[in-house]
């Protein structure tokens, strides 16, 4: 993108330009004011009631990112969808929403989404009507419901992706209606889980977690943050339980295990650096410690089998770090074991998830932290099915098959042979909304609507059903249709003589739920859910194993010398997200890179091979190789090796195609047994330098190192509520830089936030700066986990452009709100106190602020409510404000980025907010459009005041760890003051360069002591 | 080559632009830049007080001003919903236009003669709750035909015609209306 603006901007040089105004000044001058082109004012025909122009209209349904089907707000402005937000009276995930969530919105609006049903003629697709293509699917399938025939022979496979309850029935009966066969996958799932559950209880789901009620939570390397079952609520669920209490000091602690930290992992007060696979050996060997074999019950003899020092042999680790771990299980509970995730799923990895199991039986933890419910619709979808699918549509016995809500053809391993066996089919059908690489390969396309524009169902958990409604009429330039309403009118086509019922797909989902009456089903729509969560307390007995199952270290192909660990992405999940450029430039919240691929090696291992940060290697295992440069990292084993999927796209669209490597091309083509899931940690690599390097597109300034600032500062949990000690760290290079003159701080000891600007500060004296409301925000940095949420939902309400690879290696990333990330204490070759901090940058909203006096024209001042505010058609561009400001939080507009955006991506655009043009400044507002319309509310309702809450800027809106609060501080009932108040607060580079920020942070905690030269 | 072509067009655009000017307005029916009113709507025979002449109530028509940053185009069903019994005396063949567009569904491409700048905010429910008439920043729009240019004073007008108005003083003798930047511009 960048080379193409380059080029635009380059067409003219900036001295011709000056010269034609030269020459033409006077007449611009007179025309500037009159002439303009003509600008059509449409109104609507009929207007529709719930519209009022220039008033958000809110809707709620269900998040269909991932499976874990999140409760969403959406708002709408002129029956567009132009944000999405968490629903904090969903009983599941309870508001907050996670960045895929938010770039739902994108793929509504992809640019990349087909204008209509799409029919194969030859090498290419030509649009046809949906008449047409309807006909040609039902005759096919009629030609291919008979074994009989000789042209196609063979039968009806539909391959299908996670879906709402009501719409997978409606599948199940189309199946069935035409004799075919029904197999279900996704990338990443859950299946190991789900089968030792099946196992161990005979619950046919995913154990559900309360993390919030436990004390201590160990993750053998399932990564609930990064993807996993319900990552909202399992991300409010950890903040919950590891943020400390501010009056009884209470904080639960968190253990991580695995070769790898993910983001999950980087939020852990311990690490034990496993090996790969030894999940079970661990958890058994912790069981064997903590409880009698009697307690396993049919497990007692493996139980027996096991012992601590055992676990450490099979593990790496010193069998004190398993010891230790043993005795919090006794000590610190109630205690939370979470099995092997979709980046562990090794060849043992249902064994693994067995075991871990066991010990939350052993530790007491069923009916108290961990719950196994039938009814559940989690992800079941097994690999292991697909192979039988690849298998029957090798040997040709596959008529027509047709794909909905997945991609096979780049969700799985190429040695898998998918795409062969796929290519065998004689008429292929894809559903997809957008091209993919599957679809790529179809005849016949029916492309899908967006679940913002269509009705369905989902049942997170037992006893709750959400339902999931159009907010918005289908955008105009797409021609879909909804797949139900498809398969309703193929059936009627294909088999006229039992028809179904229902006409449409609408009709047959209030069908299913003729049982809630239409008040019921009014406020529903109203509330986003019916019912509620209720655990059910009883722990279940444990059943014998009815398969045998391999509780050792599991095989690796191949001899290469580094273990691969293939994770899906907090990003991308398994690759359905990576046509969205909020997601391709949202740094990955672990090595912060965006857009391209990167192999993430130990600084150790890469030493020892003369590797540097950004060489290019390749990786070979005995599946394939890719090319891919290496990122140097603390956080992983130095006999490991990392690659996230999502990236290698081929034909899903501009934003995915070109972008990084796709690390399955690595992975072998076989599934775990018995619970039949793609493996992920099955292999080793050997490594080969290319001789190439290339510079990281990443906004990590300091590579994780804090560099003698006290930016994110902790202090240890058993320091809190003893006399603080004054005593101010000598900060050696900044006190150069007093010494010599430079950030002399105005004495501020009694300052407290809510009489900011104090007396003294040089700048800050506005009108009336000490009466009215002052805005703030306290931001926890022991709840934040580091998600990234915020990010993207800056980025969707602020209209903040994405720029493109390139230039973020120039330093033009655009976002408002970043996460920095910083390593205090990592190590990977034993088990140790893990000390990573994350901290969410913003404008600081300075009462004393660096960029204000510095801009030559006022466009940067402060505001007598005490924000930080930035006027756009005053700024001239000098870009003396972002040299001055000490936070790096202000973005310059190079190019007119938002030029580059195609139709319709921006009809997300917030009618609220500016876009901004080039050569303007820009940065975080509190969002003041927020403000504003709170502020224009109340006003409208008897000049009340704005009330505490009422203003939810959409950092604080997203925050699924609930770390954010904003509000007025000079209001000593509001949220913000009561928080501000705690003890951990502290202002970022306050105390030395005396800035008085309005953004408050409360400090991380640790239980272990915060090191000398560590903050 | 290519960079002195837009060179080129740059000057003869802007030079264009400037003689347009010093020519004047548009013509009769012309909006500015060369638009004509789809529909011939006489303001001031809706909402003029003269005989003859309907008097209505501005949000009549433009029904969100009190409620709603924007004061809203009236939808075309607005307009027929009296003028399916009110053939029109002046000019019929204009009131038959919007039953065309209530047949068609095609909303009526009003030529657009009141902009505020994409950077400025301008809350229109505050300014009607604080007592402001419509004519104070639209003109005596009920006295006008066919809008075809800009009003007089909003026309021309810059962000010294807002200021003027925020800085006056209320009965207290403070300041009315906020002059801070930000509550515009944002």
């Amino acid at each position: 993108m960048s080379r193409d603006l380059a080029e635009r901007h380059d067409g003219i040089l900036r001295r011709d330009f000056l010269k034609v105004v030269g020459v033409t000044g006077a007449g611009a001058t007179i025309a500037g004011c009159s002439t303009q082109d003509v600008e059509r004012l449409l109104p609507y025909v009929t207007a529709p009631e719930e519209i009022t122009p220039g008033v958000a209209t809110w809707y709620t349904t269900v998040c269909r990112g991932c499976a874990a089907e999140c409760g969403m707000w959406v708002r709408t402005r002129e029956g567009r969808a132009i944000k999405v937000e968490g629903n904090p009276t969903h009983p599941v995930s309870q508001g907050g929403l996670c960045g895929r969530g938010h770039a739902t919105l994108q793929h509504l609006y992809n640019p990349d989404r087909f204008h209509g049903p799409m029919i194969r003629e030859g090498d290419v697709f030509r649009q046809g009507t949906w008449d047409e293509a309807e006909r040609l699917l039902a005759a096919r399938l009629q030609r291919g419901r008979n074994p009989q025939n000789a042209v196609d022979g063979g039968s009806v496979l539909f391959i299908g992706g996670h879906t709402g309850p009501t719409m997978s029935r409606l599948i199940g009966e189309f199946v069935a209606a035409l004799g075919g066969v029904r197999v279900d996958y996704d990338a990443v799932t859950d299946a190991p889980m789900l089968e030792a559950a099946r196992i161990a209880y005979g619950v046919e789901s995913v154990p559900r977690y309360d993390i919030g009620a436990a004390r201590l939570l160990v993750s053998f390397g399932y990564d609930f943050v990064d993807s996993g079952a319900s990552p909202v609520e399992h991300n409010k669920g950890l903040a919950r339980m590891s943020g400390v209490n501010d009056e009884s000091h209470a904080k639960g602690r968190f253990v991580f295990l695995g070769p790898r930290l993910s983001l999950t992992g980087l939020n852990a007060d311990e690490w034990i650096p496993i090996r790969p696979g030894s999940e079970a050996a661990v958890a058994l060997g912790i069981a064997s410690a903590i409880a009698t074999p009697d307690a396993a019950g049919p497990y007692a003899n493996l139980l027996q089998a096991y012992s601590p020092a055992a676990a450490a042999e099979a593990a790496g680790v010193s069998e004190e770090a398993i010891l230790a771990l043993a005795e919090r299980f006794r000590t610190e509970g109630p205690s939370l074991a979470m099995g092997p995730g979709a980046g562990a799923h090794h060849r043992n990895a249902t064994a693994a998830n067995l075991a871990v199991m066991i010990l939350n039986h052993v530790a007491g933890n069923v009916g108290r932290t961990v719950f196994y419910e039938a009814g559940s619709s989690a992800v079941a979808s097994r690999m292991g099915d697909l192979q039988g699918a690849i298998a029957s549509m090798s040997a040709g016995d596959v008529g027509v098959v047709l794909v909905h809500g997945t991609n096979p053809a780049y969700s799985l391993p190429a040695t898998a042979g998918f795409r062969e066996a796929f290519a065998q089919v004689p008429f292929k059908v894809s559903f997809a909304s957008a091209m993919d690489e599957t679809a790529a390969l179809a005849d016949l396309i029916l492309p899908d609507q967006h679940f913002l524009e269509a009705w369905g169902d989902s049942a997170p958990r037992p006893g709750v059903m959400a339902i999931q409604q159009p907010v918005m009429s289908p955008v105009s330039l797409f021609d879909s249709k909804h797949s139900g309403d498809v398969m309703l009118a193929v059936m009627r086509l294909a088999v006229p003589a039992t028809p179904p019922a229902a006409a449409t797909f609408y009709e047959y989902l209030r069908t299913a739920h003729a049982a809630t009456d239409d008040a019921a089903w009014r406020q529903a729509l109203r509330t986003g859910s019916v019912g509620a969560t209720e655990a059910s307390t009883t722990a279940p007995a444990l059943r014998a194993p009815d398969r045998a199952l391999s509780f050792d270290l599991p095989t690796f192909d191949g001899s290469g010398d580094l273990t691969l660990v293939v994770h899906p992405s907090s990003r991308f999940g398994g690759g359905e997200f990576s046509n969205s450029p909020w997601m391709q430039e949202l740094p990955d919240p672990v090595s912060k890179i965006v857009w391209h691929s990167w192999a993430e090696i130990h600084p150790t291992a890469a030493a020892a091979r003369g590797l540097v940060n950004g060489d290019i290697v390749t990786l070979s295992s005995p599946h394939g190789a890719v090319e891919v440069p290496v990122w140097l990292y603390p956080g992983i084993r130095e006999d490991a090796i990392a690659l996230a999927m999502g990236a290698g796209h081929t034909s899903m669209g501009r934003y995915a195609d070109g972008h990084g490597v796709n690390a399955l091309d690595l992975l072998p083509g076989t599934a775990e047994q018995p619970s039949g899931a793609m493996v992920t940690v099955a292999t080793t690599v050997t490594l080969e330098p290319t001789g190439r390097r290339m510079r990281h597109a990443t906004v990590d300034g300091s590579a994780g190192d804090q560099h003698d600032r006290p930016i994110a500062p902790a202090v240890q949990l058993s320091l809190l509520g003893a006399e603080a000690e004054a005593a101010e760290e000598e900060h050696g290079e900044l006190m150069e830089l007093q010494a010599g003159g430079g950030f002399i701080p105005v004495p501020a000891e009694d300052g407290s936030p809510a009489s900011f600007p104090l007396p003294g500060a040089r700048y800050g004296e506005y009108a009336n700066a000490h009466e009215g409301p002052r805005w703030a925000m306290a931001i926890d940095l022991d709840k934040c986990t580091g998600c990234s949420a915020c990010v993207t939902a800056c980025q969707a309400e602020n209209n903040v452009p994405w720029t493109g690879e390139d230039q973020v290696r120039m330093g033009r990333d655009m976002a408002w709100i970043r996460i920095e990330r910083y390593y205090e204490h990592v190590d990977a070759t034993q088990a140790s106190d893990l000390d990573i901090r994350f901290l969410p940058m913003l404008c600081q909203h300075c009462n004393n602020a660096p960029c204000e006096p510095v801009c030559p024209v006022f466009a940067t001042y402060h505001t007598p409510e005490g924000v930080n505010a930035q006027i756009y058609n005053r700024c001239v561009g000098t870009r003396y404000c972002a040299n001055n400001c000490p936070y790096k939080v202000r973005v310059f507009n190079w190019y007119r980025y938002t030029d580059a955006v195609p139709e319709p991506l921006n009809w997300q655009w917030n009618p609220d907010v500016t876009v901004r043009d080039n050569g303007v400044m820009e940065k975080c507002s509190f969002c003041m459009q927020r403000i504003r319309e709170a502020e224009n509310r109340a006003a409208l309702e008897d000049q009340r005041p704005v009330r505490d809450g009422e203003i939810v800027p959409a950092c604080e809106q997203s925050c699924p760890a609930e770390a954010i609060v904003f509000g007025n501080i000079r209001d000593p009932n509001a949220r913000v003051t009561q928080v501000v108040a705690s003890e951990r607060t502290y202002r970022v580079l306050d105390a030395i360069i005396n800035t008085q920020p309005a953004v408050n942070y409360l400090r991380k905690v640790t239980f272990h002591e915060v090191a000398a030269g560590e903050h | 080559m290519k960079k002195n072509w837009l060179i080129g067009g740059l000057a003869g655009v802007l030079a264009l632009a400037g003689v347009a000017f010093v020519q004047g307005g548009g013509a009769e029916g012309e909006a500015e830049g060369g638009g004509v009113q789809p529909i011939a709507f006489p303001h001031n025979l809706h909402a003029g007080s003269e005989e003859g002449q309907a008097n209505m109530n501005c949000q009549f028509c433009h029904f969100s001003a009190e409620r709603s940053v924007d004061a809203g185009i009236p939808p075309v069903s607005t307009c027929w919903g009296c003028h399916q019994v009110i053939p029109g005396r002046n000019a019929p063949e204009e009131v038959l236009k919007i039953e065309e567009h209530m047949e068609s569904g095609e909303p009526i491409p009003w030529v657009r003669i009141y902009k505020i700048s994409d950077h400025a905010h301008f809350p229109h429910m505050r300014h009607i709750a604080a007592g402001l008439q419509c004519q104070q920043c639209h003109g005596e729009v009920q006295t006008m035909g066919v809008l075809t240019e800009r009003d007089p004073v909003w026309g021309g007008a810059n962000m010294g015609w807002c200021i003027d108005c925020h800085r006056q003083p209320n009965e207290q003798g403070v300041q009315q209306a906020s002059t801070d930047c930000a509550v515009c511009h944002y």
